[in-house]
C-alpha cells in the first residue's frame, strides 16, 4: 500500500469575520485527480493555500507525500507544483524566460522545450507575456507548475474566466498530468469540469466537506437519477397548484421548472396532464440525467452558480 | 549562480521597460540640460538698478548715469509710475530715486544679496560723478571681480543642480523602484508565486537590490558625464568621498522604500504615502534651489530630514572639494534615518 499523496485531518482556519475552513478531512491517493468542488467562498482556495504553505492554519494536521511543513518545508516545495488563482507575471517576460527562470529555482527540472510543447505554446515561446491570450496565460501557468517535474500538482480554478475552447485545451493538459502519473488536486466551481476531469471529488460549502466520492457515486447516491425540465419563454411562473396536483417538489429556476424523479417514464404522462389542466404555458420538455449540480442543490438547497 | 540569474533577469526586464528607463535614465539628464541651459550665466544674478527719471534732468543726473555705466551696472530707466509697478511686483532689488537735491536708494529686503552689492556700486558711482562735476580728481576704485571658489569654470546653475539630481535619483529609486515595485509584487501575487518554490526569498530581494544599485551607479555616471561634457562641471573632491556619500544615501533611501511598502495594501495607497514623503523632500531639501532665504525654523526642520544634509555634504565634496570631516553630523543624520527605516522595514515588510 502506497503512501497517500495528501492527508488532511481536522483542518481549521478562521478569519476575523468568517470561518473559512471548518474541520476538513481529506485523503488523496497517489495518481488520482482530486477535485474540490464548491461555490465561491466555500473555502476551497483557503484550503489549498494552507496545504501549499501560503497560509497558516489554526488547527489540523497536513501530510504532503508523507512530509510535514514543520519538518520538510524545502523538500515539499521541491516536489509539488502550484498554479495560483492569479499568477501575474512581469509584462515583458516571455514564456521561455519564465520557464527557464522558475526552473532554475529547483534542484530537478524539466526542459523548457518539452513544457512548451506540452502546453502548446511553442509558437508563443518568445512573445511577451502581455501579448498572450487568457487561455495561453493559463496554459503557461500550468507549465510553470510542472517545471520541477512534481509528484503532486495543485491547480486553483485553472479554467475560470476562459472560453469553452480554451477550457478544453486546459483539460487536455490536466489529463496529460494524470497520464504521466502525477497526483492532481484542483479546485473548481464548474460541475462539468469536475465531472470531466476528476477521479474523486470533495464537495465543499461554508468551509466544510459535505460529500466525498467519485462523480458517478455522488450522483447515484442522490437516488433520483433524472430530472424533468419544463422551459418557459421568459421567467418561469410560480408552480403553486401544479406542484400540488403532481404531488412532487417543483424547483423554479430562472426560466424553467425542475422536477427530480427516480422514474421519468412514469412521471411524464401525469405531468403533461397536470400541465394541460392548469394551462401551464411551457415551451419545451427535457429529461436529463442528474448532475453534480443537482447533488449540490440537494445537499445545500442552493445552486452552485449564484 | 541563482543570484546572478536573478540579477541578470532584473536587468533584462528593466531594459525592456521603456517607461522605467525614461524616468530613471533620461529624465534626470533632461532636467539637467533644460534647467542648466535656461539658468546658464557667467556668475550669479546680474546686478541692476532701477533708475527713476528726474522730473527736470540736469547735469548731475547725466554725470551719475555715465558713472553708473562706467561701473558696468545695468541701469533700468523708468518713469516713477513704471518703477513703482515693478517694485510692487517684487522684481526690483534696488531702486534709485531723485530726492530733493540728491537721491535716495530703496533696497528690497527679499533680494538683499543683489541689493547690497548694487548699493555699494551706486554709491561708488555717485562719488565719481560728484568728483567729475566739481573738477576734482576721480577717486581711485578697487577693481571688483565676481568668482566662485573651487570651480573649473565660472559658477553656473548646472553645477548646483547636478548634485541635487544625484540625490533626488536615489530618493526616487528607493521610493518608487523599490517601494512601489514591492507593493505591486505583493498585490499581484508575485511574492506568493515565489513562496511556493524552494527559492530562498532573500535571494530574490538581493537580486533586486543589486539591480537597483547598479542602475543607480549607471544613472550617476551618465549625469556626471553629461555635466562634464555640456557644462564643464567636474568633481572637485575625491571620488572616494563622493562614492561613500552616495553609498550612504543609497542605503538610506532604499531602506525608506522597503519600510514604506509595509504601510500600504495597494499600489494606489502606496502612491499616496510615497508622494507624501517624496514631494516635501524634493521641494524643501534644496534640490533645485538653496534654502538660504527660507525662514530659519524651516531650515532647521529640513536639516533634520535626510535629503538636505545628504545634499549639503555631497555639494561640499563635489563643488568645493571638501573632505568628510566637517559633515559628520549631517551624514550621521542621514545614517540615523537609514537605520530607523531599516528597522521599520524589518518590522513591517510583508510578502503577502
Amino acid at each position: 500500500m502506497s503512501l497517500p499523496a495528501l492527508r488532511l485531518r481536522g483542518l481549521r482556519k478562521t478569519f476575523p469575520k468568517v470561518v473559512a475552513v471548518d474541520g476538513v478531512d481529506l485523503d488523496v491517493a497517489q495518481g488520482e485527480v482530486f477535485g474540490l468542488l464548491g461555490p465561491n467562498g466555500a473555502g476551497k482556495t483557503t484550503t489549498l493555500e494552507i496545504i501549499e504553505g501560503l497560509t497558516s492554519s489554526d488547527a489540523g494536521e497536513i501530510e504532503i507525500l508523507g512530509l510535514t511543513w514543520a519538518n520538510n518545508g524545502q523538500e515539499i516545495r521541491s516536489r509539488i507544483g502550484v498554479q495560483l488563482q492569479s499568477t501575474s507575471l512581469f509584462n515583458k517576460i516571455t514564456p521561455r524566460e519564465s520557464l527557464d527562470l522558475y526552473g532554475s529555482y529547483y534542484p530537478k527540472r524539466r526542459s523548457t522545450e518539452e513544457l512548451l510543447k506540452l502546453v502548446q505554446l511553442e509558437e508563443k515561446a518568445d512573445a511577451y507575456h502581455i501579448t498572450l491570450s487568457g487561455g495561453q496565460q493559463q496554459r503557461l501557468a500550468l507549465a510553470m507548475a510542472l517545471v520541477n517535474d512534481p509528484e503532486l500538482v495543485f491547480l486553483d480554478e485553472p479554467t475560470t474566466g476562459l472560453d469553452p475552447q480554451a477550457r478544453r485545451g486546459l483539460w487536455d493538459v490536466v489529463r496529460s498530468m494524470k497520464a504521466e502519473g502525477r497526483t492532481v488536486v484542483l479546485t473548481t466551481h464548474y460541475m462539468d469540469e469536475a465531472e470531466a476531469l476528476c477521479d474523486r471529488l470533495a464537495i465543499m460549502d461554508h468551509g466544510k466537506v459535505i460529500a466525498t466520492g467519485t462523480p458517478a457515486s455522488l450522483i447515484a447516491d442522490l437516488a433520483i437519477p433524472s430530472v424533468v425540465e419544463l422551459t418557459f419563454d421568459g421567467p418561469a411562473p410560480e408552480p403553486g397548484a401544479f406542484a400540488t396536483d403532481l404531488g412532487l417538489a417543483v424547483e423554479r429556476r430562472a426560466d424553467l421548472w425542475e422536477i427530480p424523479t427516480p422514474d421519468p417514464k412514469a412521471l411524464l404522462p401525469r405531468l403533461l396532464e397536470a400541465a394541460e389542466t392548469r394551462a401551464v404555458p411551457f415551451q419545451q420538455v427535457h429529461i436529463r440525467r442528474a448532475t453534480l449540480e443537482d447533488v449540490f442543490l440537494h445537499r445545500t438547497g442552493r445552486s452552485l452558480r449564484e | 549562480m541563482i543570484l546572478w540569474r536573478q540579477f541578470a533577469m532584473e536587468w533584462r526586464l528593466y531594459a525592456r521597460d521603456r517607461v522605467a528607463m525614461f524616468w530613471t535614465m533620461a529624465f534626470p539628464v533632461i532636467l539637467l540640460l533644460g534647467f542648466g541651459t535656461i539658468f546658464r550665466d557667467s556668475g550669479g544674478p546680474k546686478l541692476a538698478v532701477v533708475r527713476v527719471a528726474s522730473l527736470a534732468p540736469g547735469p548731475q543726473d547725466a554725470a551719475l548715469d555715465q558713472a553708473l555705466g562706467d561701473l558696468q551696472l545695468k541701469v533700468v530707466a523708468l518713469t516713477r509710475a513704471e518703477a513703482e509697478a515693478r517694485w510692487a511686483r517684487g522684481e526690483t532689488a534696488a531702486q534709485l530715486e531723485p530726492d530733493g537735491e540728491g537721491y535716495r536708494l530703496r533696497l528690497n529686503s527679499y533680494l538683499m544679496a543683489q541689493a547690497g552689492a548694487t548699493a555699494g556700486l551706486v554709491n561708488q558711482a555717485w562719488l565719481v560723478a560728484q568728483a567729475r562735476l566739481s573738477g576734482a580728481p576721480e577717486p581711485r576704485r578697487i577693481p571688483v571681480q565676481v568668482e566662485s571658489p573651487g570651480r573649473k569654470r565660472s559658477a553656473n546653475y548646472a553645477s548646483f543642480l547636478l548634485p541635487g539630481l544625484l540625490g533626488l535619483n536615489l530618493v526616487s529609486m528607493g521610493l518608487f523602484s523599490v517601494g512601489m515595485v514591492n507593493v505591486s509584487y505583493r498585490e499581484k501575487g508575485k511574492f506568493r508565486r515565489l513562496a511556493v518554490t524552494p527559492l530562498p526569498k532573500w535571494i530574490f530581494l538581493l537580486g533586486q537590490v543589486l539591480h537597483r544599485l547598479t542602475v543607480a551607479v549607471v544613472q550617476a555616471a551618465i549625469l556626471l558625464l553629461v555635466g562634464y561634457l555640456v557644462f564643464g562641471i567636474a568633481n572637485q573632491g575625491s571620488f572616494l568621498n563622493l562614492a561613500l556619500i552616495m553609498a550612504l544615501g543609497t542605503g538610506c533611501f532604499m531602506a525608506f522604500g522597503f519600510a514604506l511598502s509595509g504601510f500600504a495594501e495597494t499600489s494606489e495607497g502606496y502612491a499616496a504615502i510615497s508622494n507624501l514623503v517624496f514631494f516635501p523632500l524634493m521641494m524643501l531639501s534644496g534640490v533645485y534651489f538653496t534654502l538660504d532665504s527660507a525662514p530659519v525654523w524651516l531650515q532647521h526642520v529640513v536639516a533634520g530630514m535626510p535629503l538636505a544634509p545628504f545634499l549639503k555634504a555631497l555639494r561640499a565634496v563635489f563643488n568645493d572639494g571638501a573632505g568628510l570631516a566637517g559633515h559628520g553630523l549631517g551624514l550621521g543624520i542621514v545614517a540615523a534615518w537609514g537605520l530607523a527605516a531599516f528597522l521599520l522595514a524589518v518590522k513591517r515588510f510583508r510578502w503577502a
